[in-house]
Order: C-alpha cells, then structure tokens, then sequence
C-alpha cells in the first residue's frame, strides 16, 4: 500500500475528524446513574402540557398534513373509556410517535406521554429537552430489563398518565413487524391498566430508519385505533403479548381488506400473521418496501 | 491501579490494529468478531531499587541473610542470566548490575576473596566482553574481567564436573566451580515464567551431557505448557526440578535471587507500541506513520540498527532472594500479577504478530528457525492450562522470514537449515538421525568455545521447541514470509491475512473463531 492508502486507512480506522470511539467490548462498566438523564418532569406540568398541544396541534400536525396523506380511523373506540392505557403500535419510522400523539383527542393527548429509549433520544442535554417538550417523554431502558427499566413508565401510570410504548423496542428495518417483547405486557399486568393497539401503516415506506424527514410525494400513511384490551384474570404476561400482538395483526387485516371480512377471518382464528416472509433479507425488505397504494382515484398523470 | 488484560471483541467501531513483523509493523484490520487479547497495563515499578535489593538480601525466603552465608576464606561464585533476557535489553543500569554490586560489595565486607562471577549462557553464544560490560556495570567488569568474570565454557572438560543422577537416571553435569563452591549466588531476571527456578543453576550452568535429557522432542511434546511449571503440567519445569533437587542434596549451596519487570517494553519514543489502538492520541497515530514510513523506507541495515539500539525501560516489579523453590514461587506470583489474562475457551484460529527479536537474536539477526522458534516455541506456548487454539486449529502469523543468517551467531543454524530441514521437518526424525552429529562436530565446538557462537546443537532445540505447536496445530501459515524458506520450515504463505483466512477455512471450515495475540508486550493467556 501507498502512503496514500495509508492514511486513507487510518483516516477511515480512527475516524478522523469525527468523535472517536471506543470498541463496544473496550468501554469501561459503569453503573448508569439515574440523575445524568436530563429531568423530563417539567414536561408533564401543566404549562409543558400547554405547550406541547400548542406545537402538536400547530406546526406539527401541519407538517404531518403537509409531507403526508394522512388517515386516522377508529378513535371512536377510545371515547368511555377512562384512562390511563398504554397505548402500543408497531414501530418502522421515527414518526410513529408523532403520528400517535398529534392524532389522539384532546382528552388523551393532554395526559398522554410517549416511551423513548433512554440511549438514543436522551444521551444529549438538546435532544432530551426537545423529546420531552414535543412528546412528554420519559426514558426508558430497552436494554436493560428488569424492573429499574419501567419504573418510570409504572409511576407515570400510577399517576394516571396513559403512555405510549413500542413493544418491538427498536424500529424495523426491513418494514415488517417484529417480535413483541414482554415489556409492555408486563406493565399491564403490573399497573392493571388496558392496552389500546394501534397499528401505522405505510410509516416505513414514507420515512424509513435512517431518514430524518418524509419522503416527498405526500405518501399514504394510515393511524387505526383498536379496542382496547384488557388483562384477563389469571393471564400471564407471555398471554397478553400474543394478543397484543393479535391485535394490530387485525388492525392490518382490517385496512387491507375491510372491517367485516377481518372480524370474520378473527372468529376463524385465520388473521393473516405480521411475520415477515421466509427466505433471505433482501426479500424481507423487498416486500416490506413495497409502496402502499394510494386510496381514491388515480391521479390523471399516474 | 492499572486495568488487567482482558479480550477485546472486534466491531465495526474497532479502528486496525497494530501487528508486529520482524523488523517492522503494520495496521491490519480485523474480521468482526475476532478476539484481540491485550496484556495488562504496565504496573508501576518499584521506586527505590537499592532498598528494595538489599532487603531482599537481608531478609532471604528460608534461608539466612546473605551477610551470614558469606565468611572470610570461602568460595563463592555468582552467576547471571545472560543476554537472551530482558527482552529487548533493559535501559541501564541493568538490573543485574545493580544486585551484583550490593553483593560483591557484602562480600568485599565480609572478607572474601574468592568470587567469580560466570555468565550462565549453557549452550547460547558467549557474550562479547561489551555486552557483558554494558550487562554488569563497568565497575564490576573493570575489576573481574576476564580472569574472575567469564562466560560459562560448556564445552571444557577441565570445568565440568558430573554431580550425579536424578531418580529418573538423568545425568547432572554443572560448571565445577560452581559445584565446588561453598556458596552460589545466582542473579536473575524472569521475563517469561519459564526463567527461574531451578532452571537456573541446573540448566544455566549445565552441558550438553545434562541439558539433553529435557531438551528433547519427548519432553517438549509433554510440557503444556512449557510456561505453566506447576508439577505435572510442563515436563522441562519437572526435569529442572528433579536436577535442582539433585543439586541440592549433594550439597550446591544456591543463594536464588530472582527480579520480575512490569511491561514497560518500548521507550517513550515507541510509546504506542504498549498503548491499546483506540487510545492512541493523534501524536501516537501520527508517530505511528512516521516510524513505519521513515522504517519502511530505510535500508535494511539502518533498520536492523533502529531496532537494535531499542532499549526497554523496565521497571523492577519485585525482588525475592533465598532458597530457589520458595523464591520462585513468589516470583511467578508476582509474574502472573504482570502477565496473566484470563481468555475464555479457544478458537479455530490463532494469530501472532512476530516481533523483531526474540532470545537468541540479540545484537543479531532472526533467521527462519529462530522465526519457527519464536512463532511456535515461544508465543505458541504463552498459556496456562490449554493453547488458545484448537487441536488442529491454525497458527497465522506475521514475519518476513528472510532467508538470512548470521554468520558468527548461528553457523550451526546454517548447516541444519540446508542440510537437515532440506531432508525432513519431522522433529523426531530430525532428533534421532542428525542431533548427536550436530551436537558434536568439532568445528561447531571450537566456534562455541572460541568465537561466539551458538553450540552445533542449539537449532536442534530451537526447533524440538516448536515440536508442541507443531504437533497441536492442523496448518501454520505465514502472512508476508519469503515463499522459498517458509516452504523449507514446512509451512505456507500468504500475502495477506485474508489469504491466510481463507487457507486457514481448508483446515477449520467456514466461519472460523479467531484470536489474535496481541503481544509484545508478553503475557500469559489462561484459556478457561
């Protein structure tokens, strides 16, 4: 190799001009401490409540309606029933969240705060700030387990704050929905509280992992609210996971075909599982990919 | 307090590593998933050496103050580890240098007269008298060389004598002044946890007669390792006790003074070769490009010169002094607290970057069996309970080997590379159709007595020192060897680590599990 190549190497090896790091096996054990998380309780008094609304009902939700064709359905099964819940969706793209929370009433979106990764969206002092402005958001631990992971999201409940959580713990990055873990199931059961399934579709393909804005062309993307479900006596947290899990399954099922045939094929026990196809990655994410038709008519120059 | 060792697991944030070649080194990077053992950060030296000597000699591990042990009228001779350790040569003044002078300066005290000092090179080349000088400090050397200060002759009848033999029928012949000597005190350096012990009289100051009852393929192939010398685990360690325990019933008095270094290996101007890579600061990454560039480029002979001029600024670890087994015992521990990483399980592959020197090259010149020593003897070996590879796994590592010798050092190594290795690379075969040869050729002989070079046998033991590694491992590959001598060492090359990966699969299959060695500095990887 040429000097050239040398240091082109060592440039690339060191990250040269960028932050350098640490080999994940290298970095020293530390015991996370609770108080180097910036405090998000400011977030959830009255006046953080007011200003939140305040952005997710102006800019935000003129943005979502501006980059996005955007369809929300099945609120109405929200209305009677008293809070709190957690609310749970499949997770493919950073708008999730906003998507949940500019679309839930009033009512829920004052008391309403979203679970967010303590690693990723609270690891600087400015996104922190930012998170728990727009979303209310507390931290959560998705690598941790245990209990210490949910104590907040346990104690937001027990104050009668509904959250949102993603039970896949990281978004998808093939489109598919993955494996729901026991966390939120879990949390249920402890708090006692109902789980409200939402499913987003055409998130992925509108923005993907790795974007930081939507895709252009107002691309489709549907919010649908299911029924909220409740823990049964003596279910086990493995229980109420399938049929969370079962439960956006049906909210697919349903916007792909319609309401009627979706509750037939769930009396039947054959709603269409969320698993991705078998086979290679590239197919999973070939068919994860695939473009959400637009509904209506086609446009004169499609 | 300085970390341990430990393993690292390469991913993508992991920037390329440092690999040793010979008289060079380079960046390579590693597959994801490759395990990287590092040594122990250096620990810190002890502040006061001369206090810490003299206590040591003061208050000796049973047995009685050194000043006690030395009375007017007697015998006494002390003996030094030679040249083949500390690796590289220590900045001065030498450790050993600094214990000699406290001890000829309570034996002047005490009245004696008598003292020789004898470097206890067995079978290695004599030293010259610079390296002895520079080694003992010019006061020492000015007032015993060449008369009372001399290189032990392991070829001279006249200062031989046959002590005995062990349980096991092995013959004990040590230096007679030694063995006559009311009083032997020994000085030592243990770098590696081979040295020490009763290695160091029985086999320091020993014959060809002696040493050829452990230096064979059959004790080799049963010393695993030959640096793990708990009793049953390294045949060699068990044959030196067997003759130091010989030694000491028929009466040689041994005063066991042992020192152990941190890690220190390089000098400040090389300080990145003892840092981990992704602490480099971008003066480490920059001096970095420079040495290689300015070494790359330099002629061969300045390069050799670069190198050999490199002194390690050691730092005494610790001092014990007194009876050689409780002594010893406490130098390995000191040792380990300096040299042991615990390496969980082994992997398909190994991999070694060989440095430039290795204890039979100093002031010299790596040939091919010194490479094969280095490789397969020596860094192969540095582990406690099992090898960090496989049985059948590959051994990849990094050397030039340069079809090169030296022509005063190793004329010996010469013959056995055209002549013996052309014919077979079997150790057994080598051992029982050439060694007896070799080992007694009159023109060797008179080399070893009167030039300085290494005995007609040595290279015999350089590769019986492989012989394990040999045995354990499915394939030996060579990344950057010079095709036509690696071909005669019975092993094969690569151009890159790559190339080297996919031979390896040939023997390991597919998706082989990795480690690499990251040493010099030494250590000892206990693989649980």
């Amino acid at each position: 190799m040429g000097t050239r190549d040398d240091l082109k190497e060592m440039a690339r090896g060191f990250r040269w001009g960028r932050r350098p790091l640490v080999p994940k096996s290298a970095e020293p054990f530390e015991q996370p401490r609770e108080d180097a998380v910036f405090p998000s309780d400011w977030a959830r008094t009255d006046a953080g409540v007011a200003a939140r609304q305040l952005i997710l009902n102006g800019p935000m939700n003129a943005i979502l309606h501006n980059e996005l064709s955007l369809r929300v359905y099945g609120r109405e099964h929200l209305e009677g029933v008293e809070g709190p819940v957690i609310f749970f969706s499949n997770h493919s793209s950073h708008l999730d969240a906003t998507l949940i929370m500019t679309s839930l009433p009033d009512r829920w979106q004052a008391k309403t705060a979203v679970g967010a990764a303590r690693d990723y969206f609270f690891d600087v002092w400015w996104r922190q700030a930012f998170t728990a402005l727009v979303y209310g958001a507390f931290p959560i631990d998705r690598g941790r387990g245990g209990s210490g992971a949910t104590d907040k999201a346990l104690e937001l409940l027990n104050d009668g704050w509904s959250i949102v959580v993603f039970p896949e713990g990281t978004r998808s990055a093939d489109g598919h929905v993955q494996r729901f873990r026991h966390g939120t199931a879990r949390l249920c059961l402890e708090a006692g509280v109902g789980a409200a399934p939402i499913a987003i579709i055409g998130g992925f393909q509108a923005m993907p992992k790795g974007r930081f804005w939507p895709k252009a062309g107002r691309l489709p993307v549907t919010v649908r609210y299911g029924e909220v479900l409740y823990p049964e006596e003596g279910e086990t947290h493995q229980e109420l996971t399938r049929r969370m899990s079962q439960g956006v399954a049906e909210l697919f099922d349903e916007h792909r075909t319609t309401w009627w045939e979706a509750l037939r094929r769930r009396e039947r026990g054959e709603t269409p599982s969320l698993a991705p196809p078998m086979g290679p990655d590239w197919r999973r994410k070939w068919e994860g990919s695939r473009p959400v038709p637009r509904r209506g008519p086609a446009r004169a120059w499609e | 307090m300085p970390r341990p060792g430990f393993v690292l697991e390469v991913d993508e944030r992991t920037p390329p590593l440092l690999v040793h070649e010979g008289e060079s080194f380079r960046m390579q990077r590693f597959p994801v998933g490759t395990r990287v053992v590092y040594p122990p950060d250096s620990l810190p030296g002890i502040r006061d050496v001369p206090t810490a000597v003299r206590h040591a000699l003061l208050n000796p591990v049973d047995m009685e103050p050194l000043t006690a042990l030395l009375t007017p009228g007697m015998k006494l001779t002390i003996a030094v580890d030679d040249i083949s350790i500390p690796l590289p040569p220590m900045v001065l003044p030498d450790i050993r240098q600094r214990i000699l002078e406290q001890v000829i300066e309570l034996a002047a005290s005490k009245g004696v007269d008598d003292l020789e000092i004898i470097v206890a090179t067995a079978l290695h080349r004599r030293m010259t008298s610079a390296e002895i000088r520079r080694m003992v400090g010019e006061r020492v050397f000015r007032s015993f060389w060449p008369k009372d200060l001399y290189n032990f002759d392991a070829e001279d009848p006249d200062a031989l004598t046959h002590v005995g033999k062990t349980d096991e029928g092995e013959d004990v012949e040590i230096s007679k002044r030694a063995a006559e000597s009311d009083l032997v005190v020994y000085v030592n350096v243990n770098l590696v946890a081979m040295d020490g012990g009763h290695k160091s009289v029985a086999i320091g100051l020993a014959s060809y007669k002696s040493l050829r009852h452990h230096h064979n393929v059959h004790t080799m192939l049963h010393s695993r390792s030959y640096m793990d010398p708990r009793p049953g685990k390294s045949a060699i360690a068990d044959s030196a006790t067997r003759m130091g325990r010989m030694l000491r019933d028929a009466g040689v008095k041994i005063f066991q003074i042992e020192t152990t270094m941190n890690a220190d290996t390089f000098p400040e101007n090389l300080g990145f070769l003892n840092k981990r890579e992704w602490e480099w600061s971008a003066f480490d990454q920059g001096l970095m490009m420079a040495s290689k560039k300015a070494n790359d480029m330099a002629p061969p002979r300045i390069r050799r010169e670069f190198f050999r001029r490199i002194e390690a600024p050691y730092k005494l670890t610790g001092v014990n002094a007194g009876e050689v087994e409780a002594v010893h015992e406490r130098t390995l521990t000191n040792l380990h607290r300096q040299q042991l990483v615990e390496v969980g399980g082994q992997s398909d592959v190994v991999i070694f970057g060989l440095p430039y020197i290795g204890p039979y090259n100093v002031n010299s010149i790596m040939n091919p069996i010194l490479v094969h020593c280095l490789g397969l003897g020596y860094l192969f070996n540095m582990y406690r309970n099992k090898p960090l590879v496989k049985k059948g796994g590959v051994v990849i590592m990094y050397h030039p080997v340069p079809w090169e010798f030296h022509q005063i050092h190793h004329p010996s190594y010469i013959d056995f590379f055209e002549e013996v290795l052309r014919e077979t690379t079997d150790p057994k075969t080598i051992e029982t159709k050439f060694e007896e040869r070799y080992a007694k050729d009159p023109w060797y002989t008179h080399l070893y007595r009167t030039s300085h070079a290494y005995h007609g046998v040595h290279p015999f033991y350089m590769w019986y020192w492989g012989a394990h590694g040999r045995d354990h491992a499915g394939d030996v590959i060579l990344v950057g060897g010079e095709p036509k001598s690696v071909a005669r060492l019975g092993y094969r090359t690569a151009g890159s680590l790559r190339d080297a990966i996919e031979m390896a699969t040939d023997t390991v299959g597919p998706s082989p599990t990795m480690t690499y060695f990251h040493a010099p500095p030494i250590m000892i990887a206990d693989v649980r």
